[in-house]
């Protein structure tokens, strides 16, 4: 009885999160509208991803083609059954999700059950290929709108649809890991070798995480076509797909705490870069070179310096103090150079914050943010020095 | 009754004879030796077994069926689980995951109610990793078994192996070189732990070994092989007299 109450507060604690997103997002722009539902479907493509990618350690780079399934599925049934059915819009877009996670989930086994015998770089082609065919094959199709694209009739704009599928994804995956079902994931990332000797179906294993994975990253497609009611090729090009990817990558493979903070985070950022205008070049040159030296300065200490957290601490305050003065002073410097003495906009810098923070990220964290870990209340517990739930009961 | 028998069990990769026309038969409650020099065949003999390869030609039977070609994970099902030589545990994963994953080939639960996260999945799961904890604690390894196995010493490594091996349930369990690298002590350790899992467990086991004095103090049968042929057969004493395994393999007596 107990489960059930917990298991009935947390779904409806998950409902009133989404409907709170939605009320929050009412009184909005659309624009803002536009970030809260994008986000909530990176965060599930991050999320779904990261079941193939970091748990089951199959590395695929064609996830904008599952996300593409979904969408075109969903614009082509729209387009077609919307009319006759006479469903409320809210049922119509469940629906949807629904069939488009079929047909994605399909698609997925499609390419899962061949290429899933190659491993590493070999299966990334496969899937990079996967990928460019899917958009280049409805590019061509007449039935799909061709290059222009397909207009998708009903524009259904819901905020939570996107943060219930983003929730559920990571419900999914979250209760994965948490059962010993996951564990046969993790061992095959592991060593596949070892885990078919311990009674492991390693090809199923990766079918089912190819199959699950696909299967949100159509829902969230479905959503995606409503949302814009329209979908074309050019929506799904290999930038998408590599965008799912740094997600995962720079979250930490494995964690979904990790990827649905990236998710946010790398959707945020290029986003919340279009507000600043009018920056002088030489403060962006500046800033290079003042990064550049505090990274070299902070790998330094990591390597070479292992004394207490204090200490350590003290280090890296010097390092940003001395990081700020080497600004200044290569700000100074740089702005008597006339090729640096223009002004450019934010939303042109993006891309390469965007790279600045992976490289940076790769170079002192190459596990990405979270590396393995997982967010769990232990863990905050544990930050302030109080025991874990496990030691208090134990 | 023999539990596992290879009869005329052949493999080739090319023109190389890796294992040429191997017979040995193992009863159950068996504790049996496979030695020879590096490079006899004695892992592609293991590899045979437990279907990472499939013979090119011959037999090999177990529990009355022929399992030759058949795939490492039904084998694995069957009852024949192993060790490996260089140490592949899941690395990334704490102890008791690791012989979680071993145990895990006898889940009832649906992978759909898993991903609900259903009563009865997190039954199975407390029940496993409590069977996990208990051969754990034959290994003597329960005190570490939230630690990350990679973080283990070498030897500790390898008893992991052996209990995640033995988390199958087998019928049959083979230990590739499973005293490799280890101190005195800790062989000394590992054979009253190999005594005891045939013993008090009751599991017929098979180990490659290079270390005579380990071999021939625990095992009470010995195949020797040469060059992917065997060459001898017999318990220990015969074994060490053998004139053939003296020149191959043990050495002149100085």
């Amino acid at each position: 009885m107990k489960f059930w109450g917990v298991r009935l507060a947390s779904i409806l604690g998950a409902v009133a999160f989404c409907f709170l997103l939605e009320a929050v997002a009412q009184g909005q722009s659309s624009f803002v509208q536009r970030l809260f539902v994008l986000a909530g479907l990176y965060v599930t493509l991050a999320v779904s991803l990261n079941l193939i990618n970091g748990i089951t350690g199959q590395f695929s780079i064609g996830h904008a083609a599952f996300y593409q399934v979904g969408a075109y599925t969903a614009g082509f049934c729209a387009s077609r059954f919307f009319a006759q059915m006479n469903l409320p819009p809210a049922a119509w877009l469940l629906l949807m999700m629904v069939t488009s996670a079929i047909t994605a989930g399909l698609a997925g086994l499609l390419v899962g059950l061949p290429s899933l015998r190659l491993k590493g770089d070999y299966l990334a082609i496969v899937t990079l290929g996967f990928g460019e065919i899917i958009r280049i094959f409805a590019q061509n199709q007449e039935a799909l709108g061709g290059a222009y694209g397909l207009t998708v009739a009903p524009k259904i704009q819901y905020v939570w649809a996107a943060w219930l599928l983003a929730i559920l994804c990571i419900a999914v995956c979250r209760n994965l890991l948490r059962s010993a079902h996951g564990l046969p994931f993790l061992a095959v990332r592991e060593d596949e070798i070892a885990s078919s000797a311990m009674g492991v179906n390693v090809t199923q294993t990766k079918v089912v995480a190819f199959v699950l994975g696909s299967m949100f990253a159509g829902a969230a497609g479905a959503i995606l076509a409503h949302f814009e009611s329209f979908v074309s090729p050019p929506m799904f090009t290999m930038d998408v797909s590599f965008t799912i990817v740094t997600m995962v990558v720079l979250g930490g493979t494995g964690s979904i705490t990790g990827s649905v903070l990236a998710a946010i985070l790398l959707f945020y950022l290029p986003e919340k870069m279009r507000d600043f205008t009018n920056i002088p070049l030489a403060g962006v040159a500046a800033a290079f070179v003042a990064i550049s030296a505090a990274v070299f300065a902070i790998r330094w200490v990591m390597q070479n310096f292992h004394g207490s957290t204090k200490d350590r601490a003290i280090r890296y305050l010097g390092i940003l103090v001395g990081a700020v003065v080497i600004w200044f002073l290569s700000k100074a410097l740089l702005g008597n150079v006339p090729s640096l003495k223009e002004n450019i906009d934010g939303s042109k810098l993006r891309m390469v914050v965007f790279s600045v923070t992976l490289v940076v990220l790769m170079l002192l964290r190459p596990q990405g943010m979270l590396g393995h870990h997982e967010f769990s209340w232990d863990w905050v517990r544990s930050k302030f020095g109080k025991p874990t739930v496990k030691e208090a009961t134990a | 009754m023999s539990l596992l028998q290879l009869d005329q069990a052949t493999i080739k990769f090319g023109g190389l004879i890796a294992v040429n026309s191997v017979s040995f038969e193992l009863k159950k409650g068996d504790l049996f030796g496979l030695i020879g020099p590096n490079g006899a065949g004695k892992t592609t003999c293991f590899n045979l077994i437990t279907g990472v390869y499939k013979p090119t030609s011959g037999k090999i039977t177990f529990d009355g069926k022929e399992i030759g070609g058949t795939p490492a994970n039904k084998i694995a099902n069957l009852g024949i689980a192993r060790t490996f030589q260089n140490i592949r545990l899941f690395k990334s994963l704490s102890v008791l995951e690791n012989v979680v994953v071993g145990g895990f080939l006898r889940h009832k639960t649906p992978l759909l109610s898993a991903l609900a996260y259903m009563p009865n999945v997190i039954k199975e799961t407390e029940s496993l990793k409590a069977e996990a904890l208990e051969l754990l604690k034959i290994v003597n390894l329960d005190k570490v078994a939230d630690v990350r196995s990679a973080d283990l010493s070498y030897g500790m490594q390898r008893r992991l192996e052996i209990a995640r091996a033995m988390a199958t349930q087998p019928k049959l369990l083979l230990l590739d070189e499973p005293a490799a690298g280890m101190n005195p002590q800790e062989k000394e350790e590992l054979n009253a732990m190999v005594k005891h899992i045939r013993d008090e467990v009751g599991l017929t086991v098979l180990l490659i070994e290079h270390d005579m004095r380990f071999v021939m103090s625990l095992c009470e049968r010995i195949v020797v092989l040469d060059a992917g042929k065997e060459i001898a057969a017999g318990p220990p004493d015969a074994i060490r007299s053998d004139p053939k395994v003296i020149a191959a393999y043990l050495g002149e007596a100085v």
